[in-house]
């Protein structure tokens, strides 16, 4: 390497790195810098001034703004909701799906297939599925003469939420189950063999051995689940679209709401930036331990 | 990683449970369980497939899972023509024609960048990029349409086509990095004293021996593009330039009633992706797994 001039090593890296390094900062890092100085703006996104707010745009999310409380609480629940059940069923079903049995891969795959499906798509199928009156739900409950059982699964604001994180549950089953079908490849089968000749049964192989080796693979799916159900946008909107009465709204689609239909891109970066700071404030510990275990291995 | 743990998994398979078990009445239940299991998480597209071929009258007559009585083929014809899928399904095929091999191969430069060659602050350069692979762009979408609406490209093939390519470069490096990571410095010294520049390197030896991670990336990037709808929603305003996946939610909003049309066009979305997977299907796991678990 030394013996290229550096001029031209230095031109070859530009090009090489040029064109991803660019079209990402200016399309991906540039809006999250943006966001934060929107926030301290009042801004209706046509006006040429974006005048300076201060910090009433996070007093008004604060204080003022009855949605947003709401919409922050429907995020917990919907981020501790998507952190236990799907990644658990994903485990149970990745843990049989490990076993050699017939059909697996099929099974596998079948399992696996909601999650290529367009979540806009997959609220639609499940809007229709809900459906007060020929949807699937209400047909099977009058089928089985369970007609008290009825709901308007997706008109009742009690328990829409819970019904949106089904539609979504069914989806990111398969997601978490790749992972730990991965992660169970990396289980050393050395180890389980030596339990069983121990006289280890099924039961202790699986709490003694496979268990503690799945702890990486735990963490990852566990971050990433989170991750992902900060990213539950299109399916919450397309199934209620935040309602009835704001009962299934969020923050991602109430920063939307407020900056792209009621025009305050100001409120609205200050409900962004408020998501951000939880992000990150996950995302770096996360990023930190994955690099330490990187260089340590 | 993946290519090495694939075949080891299937032996490991065999040992642990040989012969002589194969009568074993825990794996026999295990089995019912699954399949069981399996056949309720495919219940919905029955209902969909069945529904899109059913006339209004027979959805609101027929139970859920009863097979059409005649198949009416018509519900698919006329959502198709209501729905203006020639335009969404254009759309969608143009824009992720563009956006999936380019982003892919401005992510391979990159990657190889940051693996093979000292660049100053190059760490850092990763670690930034990293960090987009954990930030979901659906939480800031107004300043994204902010920044493609300044370059005057709102309703335009490139205003989507950029922010798509900015949000797909994260992952991509971050996976291609690995792979050129762990490529044998022989490989490239040899070629490197025979005069060749780091341009032609990448492009002779590590962008062919990365054939099978691009491919698994492509799928995966091929069916997220396909899919997304956040950003096309504050993009792409106008009817004209709507993908796939906001023709459905426009559809969905004027024809909810019509009960086999908007399954008809449910089923004409959902498509293009599955049958992908389908036939990609060794990939696509691979691909994620590479990804995400580093065994």
């Amino acid at each position: 390497m030394q013996v290229k001039p550096l001029q031209d090593s230095r031109f070859q890296a530009f090009v090489l790195l040029g064109p991803a390094l660019v079209v990402y900062l200016v399309f991906a890092v540039y809006p999250m810098v943006d966001v934060f100085v929107l926030s301290f703006q009042r801004w209706n996104g046509l006006d040429p001034e974006r005048a300076f707010a201060g910090l009433s745009n996070y007093k008004y999310i604060f204080t003022n703004d009855p949605v947003f409380w709401v919409a922050f609480r429907n995020t917990v629940i919907w981020t501790v909701l998507s952190v236990i059940f799907p990644p658990a069923a994903g485990l149970l079903l990745a843990i049989g799906l490990n076993q050699k049995i017939f059909g697996r891969g099929t099974l596998r795959a079948l399992y696996y297939l909601p999650v290529i499906i367009a979540p806009i798509a997959v609220a639609t199928m499940w809007r229709w599925m809900y459906d007060p009156f020929f949807g699937l739900f209400n047909q099977m409950l009058a089928a089985f003469g369970l007609q008290g059982l009825i709901q308007d699964w997706l008109g009742d604001r009690n328990i829409a939420l819970y019904s949106i994180f089904v539609a979504y549950f069914w989806q990111q089953v398969g997601f978490s189950m790749v992972l730990f079908l991965a992660g169970l490849q990396g289980v050393s089968q050395t180890l389980v063999e030596a339990a069983r000749i121990d006289g280890a049964g099924r039961f202790q192989v699986f709490r003694y051995v496979t268990l503690p080796a799945l702890r990486v693979t735990t963490t990852i799916v566990l971050v990433l689940s989170l991750i992902n159900s900060l990213k539950a946008f299109d399916i919450v909107y397309g199934m209620t679209g935040g309602g009835p009465a704001q009962s299934t709204q969020m923050l991602a689609l109430w920063a939307f709401t407020q900056s792209m239909q009621i025009f305050d891109f100001g409120r609205g970066g200050a409900i962004s930036v408020v998501l951000l700071v939880i992000t990150i404030a996950i995302v770096v510990p996360y990023l930190r331990w994955m690099q330490r275990r990187d260089t340590g291995e | 990683m993946s290519t090495t743990t694939a075949p080891a998994s299937a032996t490991v398979a065999d040992a642990g449970y040989g012969s002589a078990r194969r009568r074993d009445p825990v794996l026999i239940g295990l089995w019912i369980s699954l399949v069981l299991v399996a056949v309720v998480w495919i219940a919905p597209f029955v209902f969909i497939v069945f529904t899109s071929l059913k006339t209004t009258g027979d959805v609101m007559t027929t139970g859920a899972f009863t097979p059409p009585a005649t198949v009416h083929y018509q519900n698919y014809e006329n959502a198709w023509a209501r729905g203006d899928f020639s335009t969404t399904f254009t759309n969608s095929v143009i824009i992720t024609f563009i956006k999936v091999p380019l982003g892919l191969f401005i992510s391979a430069m990159a990657a190889y960048a940051l693996a093979r060659m000292r660049i100053i602050w190059g760490k850092l350069i990763l670690l930034i990029i990293l960090f987009g692979t954990m930030i979901p762009f659906q939480v800031m979408l107004a300043p994204i349409f902010t920044v493609v609406n300044s370059f005057g490209l709102i309703d335009t093939y490139p205003g989507i086509i950029l922010p798509y390519l900015a949000f797909g470069v994260p992952y991509q490096v971050f996976i291609l990095h690995g792979f050129f990571s762990v490529i044998p410095r022989e490989l490239s010294e040899a070629a490197r004293i025979d005069g060749a520049s780091d341009i032609t390197i990448f492009r002779r030896i590590f962008l062919p021996a990365s054939i099978p991670v691009l491919a698994a990336l492509l799928i995966l990037d091929f069916v997220n593009t396909w899919n997304e709808f956040a950003m096309a929603l504050v993009i792409l305003q106008d009817a004209g330039m709507w993908t796939l996946p906001l023709g459905l939610m426009s559809f969905q909003g004027q024809f909810s009633n019509d009960y086999g049309q908007l399954n008809a066009a449910i089923v004409m979305t959902v498509l293009p992706a599955t049958i992908v997977y389908l036939i990609f299907q060794r990939y696509f796991v691979s691909g994620l797994m590479s990804g995400a678990v580093k065994g």
